[in-house]
């Protein structure tokens, strides 16, 4: 960096160093901190400190953090997915399985098939989550005439001792658990009276959360795929 | 494995536009060398995990103010996380925190400032640190590294508290003046 601010004060550049190194006493840290708001010259010093240091951190060896603190992290950055309200009764909804797995491509029709019997009268409604690296799909399909929702789910299961969970969430209100996942395979379950209105302008989700579905009925895990509900 | 300098300043700029693939790609290519660092700092593993959860709130949500003209990706991300490992250390334990700040370093002047921090690039600290007295470039490693405060410094060189802070100080100015030559 070429340097059109004024020479500084020996003393500030020697305070720059103890800041970056952290030994400076933590009152007069607050007290250069502020000062580097207003003093361009004095921040640009604590930079070149930060860059002159870096090799020394580099040297320090690399440690994986576990995985919760990820999980951590993304439910901070996701505003809607951390304040549910806990609904413990839906969480324990019972998912019935009607099916192994099948190809990814075919699931779509395979369960639109199953339900083909008079296609007119039907009003279907899909969400089709697929995961930033498509190694988990999650397909629902919600008929409106009889209020079942049908799910479909294909790809990488969930580590040992986590479930996925399906949650539907609607506008800024809190997401509402539909329950555990099977692993794989199909599974259908009749959509509560109350929820079936809220279908249309709803994004479902999906989240990896510990064995049995989120403690409180509060999503913790990373989202691992959404999709809106889409009228077909 | 150190991610590449271009990599990482490719995902900052797509993390500054909000981009979640991207968001999780920079943790899993940065987060091994900041946790570590917040783990040397702090030797607390819940404290470092909390540390570099907030780390990473703060790249999620200020990647835009990452200038590659100020530092290297690494380098930046690396000041972020020292800065909240120490706060929380300091917070934690205010060690040093009756220090007088000593400031007798008229006799001290630095050169004349130079296009430094491009040319800081390597082992050039290595080299300067190498020119101080060895129980002085220690200290300093152990500030950085370890987070040391003056209090333990003082104990650990068996000094009074106000000469270690005058000795750093000293030794700063002259890793400055090194460093710029």
């Amino acid at each position: 960096m070429t340097d059109d601010t004024p020479a500084l004060d020996p003393r500030d550049i020697a305070t720059a160093g103890e800041y970056v190194l952290g030994t400076l006493p933590q009152p007069e840290r607050e007290t250069f901190r502020r000062r580097l708001l207003s003093e361009p010259a004095l921040l640009a010093e604590v930079a070149r400190w930060e860059t002159h240091f870096d090799p020394i951190a580099e040297e320090v060896r690399p440690v994986s953090p576990p995985e919760r603190v990820w999980d951590g992290i993304e439910r901070r950055i996701q505003p809607g997915m951390g304040s549910a309200a806990p609904n413990g009764a839906l969480r324990l909804w019972r998912w019935l399985a009607i099916g192994s797995a099948l190809a990814t491509a075919a699931l779509i029709l395979v369960m639109w098939a199953g339900i083909q019997r008079a296609p007119d009268e039907r009003r279907l409604w899909v969400s089709d989550m697929v995961s930033e690296d498509s190694s988990v799909r999650l397909t629902a399909l919600y008929d409106e005439s009889d209020g079942e929702m049908r799910v479909s789910v294909a790809g990488t299961p969930p580590g040992e001792g986590r479930d996925f969970e399906l949650w539907l969430i609607e506008g800024d209100n809190a997401p509402i658990s539909l329950g555990v996942m099977p692993h794989e395979g199909q599974a259908a379950m009749p959509l509560p009276e109350d929820l079936r209105t809220r279908v249309a302008n709803a994004t479902l989700a999906i989240t990896d959360e510990p064995a049995g579905g989120a403690p409180g009925g509060v999503a913790t895990g990373p989202i691992i795929a959404l999709a809106e509900m889409r009228r077909i | 494995m150190t991610p590449d300098p271009a990599e990482l300043q490719d995902l900052l700029a797509r993390v500054a536009m909000r981009d979640r693939a991207a968001f999780r790609q920079l943790y899993q290519v940065a987060s091994p060398k900041l946790f570590a660092i917040c783990l040397r700092i702090l030797k607390d593993e819940q404290e470092a995990e909390d540390t570099l959860q907030e780390v990473f709130v703060k790249l999620w949500h200020n990647a835009d103010r990452y200038a590659p003209q100020v530092a290297s990706p690494h380098a930046w991300m690396n000041a972020v996380t020292r800065n909240l490992a120490i706060d929380t250390l300091r917070r934690r334990k205010p060690g040093g925190g009756d220090l007088d700040a000593v400031d007798n370093l008229a006799d001290a002047a630095p050169g004349p400032e130079a296009d430094a921090i491009r040319r800081s690039e390597g082992r050039r600290i290595e080299a300067c640190l190498a020119e101080l007295d060895p129980d002085r470039a220690q200290a300093v490693r152990l500030a950085y590294v370890e987070g040391e405060s003056y209090l333990e410094l003082a104990e650990r060189f068996s000094v009074p508290l106000n000469t270690m802070r005058s000795w750093l100080r000293r030794s700063l100015i002259r890793l400055r003046e090194c460093l710029t030559r």
